[in-house]
This record gives structure tokens, sequence and C-alpha cells, in this order.
């Protein structure tokens, strides 16, 4: 029950991008074509969900014990940067299909605030194993859905007459607003 | 004369994160605590000082050692120089300013992510010395803090419902909203768009004349 | 194998100056932190129980609360942490009862996310200063709307968000019943 409440709070109800603004870059960045959007979706929860677990272990199992809480940030850093190049390398070797597909996305994941972010907040929230691993998987699937529906919208903008000025990254901002405000409609889903 | 070369080159280093590239407005870097800190203009202000700090602190550093790092290693190190200074910059936050430091919360780590400090590492400091690295990104960091202090600003104005305690109107909750900052910031990117085009119609109207 | 020399040299030096940097500024700022966090329980065991001077810190099962005395060393009454779920995700607050645990002497929020102009207005002065003197028994009950508040155990409700007024009852007196049931 309680996996279950972090996994809709983390996917839906407090949306990693719309409402913590966790991966905006990627967001705007890569939000113009459906196909791109949810392969770099899936890349990020995959990275996110390795991440959750690893940055649990390294903190509860090394920082803790040697009392090093200072140390945090750069051992986190670290790890999600080795991470996300064993990762590529891994999938270059292992399968060139799926490399073809995630590839160019992956060194982006490093500077992806939304993957920090997540480590930081388990640490916070003083999330057990278990739960940070499901804290993973919800965020990065909540980042995919956000990044999908953006694509979605963007797809059909590209036919729409737009003011010269408004083209490009403002339009995409006032319309991730309207979809936050959308969003904020789930608040709520999970009191009690 | 040669040293009015430098100052003049150093002069426009330091204003170009100003204005024509401003890290915001221009080129849509570090958007994350852009949009999620400035919920008021003293928030905006202070998230704004603490990455300038950071990234003046790095890129001078950076640039110094720039020789020294094998480039096959550049990025590993940069982020642990990064992240050292930002685990200062937050350690000191929470010693001094307990109260700012919790309203910024996770966003003040979260620095470490912020791809204008890696962007200008990589960019800038590892190819220049160490002084025009300094003044580089001094202008990139009150450039940013500009743009988040009149974001903030803005956001605290109609979210608030008060313009410093003289006029009072009905406060706009969505202002402070997520929703808010995202639309707060597309109208303010347009509006410097649309200023951008309008001053390059002026600028160009004579040369198509003349031809 | 001279560049990998090189480049293991190098990151084991930054590594190690970035550490050393760290724990200098970690064993400096560390004092300071925790002198910061006794300021903000100080100030929350004070407004929730004014005549506060000393107190005494008892964690007992998921329970933290602060039994509180005066001057003289007569107690005063206890200051409860409380911990739930709000309607965006979770509060944590203090309040106060007094030493014959009759009625509540005050309620401070501590930690809240709830939507700013609306639920956080749990966190104004005017919606904690209803807690002053509620009693105890029966639990606190919320008015929602335009209802007046006639019981001395009811507290109004604020407009437009009444599950976050709501979650601070609940809350509170979830908690109470904990506490009394271990006290």
């Amino acid at each position: 029950m309680e996996l279950l409440i972090i996994f809709i709070s983390a996917s839906i109800v407090n949306n990693f991008v719309l409402s913590y603004f966790l991966g905006i870059c990627p967001f705007l960045g890569v939000s113009n074509k459906l196909e791109k959007a949810v392969s770099m979706g899936l890349a990020t929860t995959f990275v996110m969900v390795l991440a959750a677990m690893v940055t649990w272990l390294i903190n509860n199992l090394i920082l803790i014990p040697f009392n090093l809480p200072f140390l945090q940030y750069v051992s986190f850093i670290i790890v999600i940067a080795s991470l996300v190049q064993f990762v590529e390398m891994f999938i270059r070797k292992t399968s060139p299909a799926l490399y073809r597909a995630l590839g160019i996305f992956l060194p982006l994941i490093t500077t992806n605030c939304a993957i920090l972010g997540l480590a930081l907040m388990s640490v916070l929230r003083e999330y057990s194993f278990i739960q940070s691993l499901v804290f993973g998987l919800a965020a990065g699937l909540g980042f995919t859905l956000a990044l999908c529906i953006m694509a979605g919208i963007r797809e059909e903008l590209e036919l729409a007459p737009i003011p010269e000025p408004f083209k490009g990254a403002p339009i995409t901002l006032i319309i991730a607003g309207l979809l936050a405000l959308a969003f904020m409609g789930f608040a709520g889903l999970i009191t009690g | 004369m040669a040293t009015n070369k430098v100052k003049r080159t150093l002069f426009f280093e330091f204003t170009k994160g100003l204005w024509n590239e401003s890290p915001v407005f221009r080129q849509l870097l570090g958007m994350c605590p852009t949009l999620a800190v400035t919920t008021s203009a003293i928030n905006g202000f202070s998230m704004g000082l603490a990455t300038t700090f950071v990234l003046v602190c790095s890129s001078t550093i950076i640039s110094a050692i720039r020789k020294l790092i094998p480039s096959q290693v550049r990025i590993a190190s940069y982020v642990v120089i990064i992240a050292t200074f930002v685990t200062v910059a937050d350690l000191f936050l929470k010693a001094n300013f307990a109260d700012i430091s919790k309203a910024l919360g996770p966003f003040v780590p979260l620095i470490v992510v912020n791809c204008l400090i890696l962007g200008r590492a990589e960019a800038y400091a590892s190819r220049h010395s160490p002084l025009p690295a300094f003044v580089d990104a001094l202008g990139m960091g009150i450039g940013f803090t500009f743009a988040l202090l009149v974001l903030g600003t803005i956001r605290q104005i109609f979210g608030t419902g008060t313009v410093f305690g003289l006029i009072s109107f009905e406060p706009w909750v969505i202002m402070i909203l997520p929703a808010g900052a995202f639309i707060t910031l597309g109208f303010l990117i347009a509006l410097i768009n649309f200023l951008k085009q309008s001053t390059k119609k002026k600028e160009l109207a004579p040369a198509c004349e003349v031809k | 194998m001279n560049k990998i020399l090189r480049m293991i040299v190098v990151l084991t030096v930054i590594g190690i100056i970035s550490g050393a940097i760290l724990a200098l500024v970690y064993t400096w700022s560390l004092p300071k932190i925790v002198e910061n966090e006794t300021k903000a329980t100080d100030a929350a065991i004070f407004t929730v129980l004014p005549d506060t001077k000393t107190y005494k810190k008892v964690v007992a099962l998921d329970l933290t609360y602060y039994d509180c005395f005066d001057e003289s060393g007569a107690k005063v009454g206890t200051a409860i942490l409380c911990q739930g779920n709000g309607y965006q995700g979770a509060i944590t607050l203090m309040v106060g009862v007094n030493a014959d645990f009759t009625e509540f002497t005050g309620m401070t929020v501590l930690d809240q996310v709830e939507t700013p102009g609306l639920g956080a207005k749990i966190g104004s002065s005017d919606f904690e200063r209803q807690f002053n003197g509620l009693v105890t028994k029966p639990p606190i009950e919320y008015v929602t709307g335009g209802g007046t508040v006639h019981l001395p155990n009811e507290i109004q409700a604020i407009t437009g968000a009444t599950i976050s007024s709501a979650a601070v009852v609940n809350i509170i007196n979830k908690t109470v019943k904990e506490w009394l049931q271990i006290k």
C-alpha cells in the first residue's frame, strides 16, 4: 500500500517535470518528436532505477557508517556520471539496435537534474531500499509520461499559426504551464 | 595599446553574459532552478548568488589547472570540482542563512547539474586563461542572477497581489504555482524575442536602402 | 601507460583536495547548523508553550515530544511533534498541551508543501491561533464554509483549503491519541 502511494505520488501527483521542475532541459530539448521522446524517457527511467539503487547503497553502506554526509553530492554525481557511461558501453556491446535508438541521449542524462534530484530526495525522505527502487521507477515513468504528452502536442503545434516571437521555447513553456495546471487536478489523490 | 585591447575584450566577455548571451533568456540554460525557486524575488536572488559563486570559483579553478587535466577525464574532474564548491555553498547557507537554505531546499545541491556551469567550464574555462574565465563566469553569473530576480519579482508581485505594499489587488494564485513559472517565463522570452526582432529590423533597414 | 597513470594521478589528487576542503568546511559549519536546528526547535516550543524555560526531549516509539518546565522547575506542559499527510505532501507541526492535559496551548506548522496561497495558509498565524485554548476532549472538529464556531473543540477551516485544514486536525488528533497511550 505504501509502495503504491509512493508510486502514484512520484509519477502523477508530484510529477518530476511539472511540479518539481526537474529535468526541464531534456523536456524542452527533445520533446519535439514523439518517437524521440519515448526513447529518451525510457533511457532516463532505466538510469533512474539504477541510480536509485546504487546511491542508496552508497549512502547507507559508506556515507552514513563512516559519518561522511558532506561527500554526498560529490559521490552521487560521480556515481551517476559513471553509471551513464557504463550503461552506454553495455548497450553498445550487447544491443547495437538499442544503442542506435538510445545512444545519443545517454550522455545528456548525466546533467539531467531529475536523476540527482531523485537520489537526494530519497535520502531526504529516508526511503528503504525497496521504496527507493519504486520511487526511481515511478519518477522515471512520470518523466516519460510528461515528455510524451508534450511531444504529442508539439507535433500538432507545427501546423498551428503561432505569432513570430512565441515560436520555439516560449510557446513550449506556456504549454508546459497549462499541462502543469492540468496535473494539479491530481493533487489530493493520496490524502487520508 | 595591448592593454587597451585586453581591457576591451574583458569588458566584452563580461557584458555578453548580461544580455546578448543571457543564460536564461537566450541560451535556455539552467532552467530547473530558474523555474523552481523564483516564487519570490529574494529566493531568486539568493539562488542566483549561490550559482554565481559556484560558477566563478569552478571556472577560475578549472581554467587554472586546464593544462594538467588529461582530456579523457576532464568531465569527471570538472564535475568533482563543481560538486565541491556546491557543497561549500550549501553548508555555508545552512550555517548562516538557515531560512533561505530551507526555502531553496533541494535546489542548492542541484546546482551541480545546472547545465550553465558545466557548459561554461567546457565551452570557455577549459580554453582560456584564468582572468578571462573569471570575468566570463562573473558576467554569466550576474546575467543568471538578474534573470532570476526579474522572474521572482514578477511572480511575487502578481502572486501576493501587492506592489511593495503600495498598490494592492486580488492575488493571482497561479503565479506562485508551478504553472505560473512556466507561463511567466514563456511570455518573458517571447517579449525579448519581440524586442530583438524589432531592433534588428531598425539596424538592417538602412543597409537595405543602400542596396 | 603513461597517459593512464596521469589520468589516475590527476583524478586522485583532485579527489583528495576536494575531500580535504569539504572536511574542513564541514567541521567549521557543523556547530552552526546544529545551533540553527536547536534554535528552530526552541522557537517552536516557545510558540506553543510560551512559559517554557527548559525542556527535555523524549523519543518513544515513532513519537517525539518535549516535556516543558518553567523557571521553578514545575511542569508547564508538553510539546508534541506531529507528522502526517496533507493535500500535496507531508505536514510537520508542533502542538502544545498543558500539564494536566485539559487544553491545547498552541500549534505551529513547521514544514508543509501545500498549495501556495490556499492550503499553505495553514501556516498563517490566523489559522494557528485558533488552536490556542481548544479543549482536548472530545477530539478537535472543523467547521467548513461560512459556518461559525460554537463548541470549544471546533476550529474554522480555511475557505478553499478544507482538505489541508482537515489534514491538520486529523494529524493532531491521531498523534495526541498515540501520545496518550505511551505517556
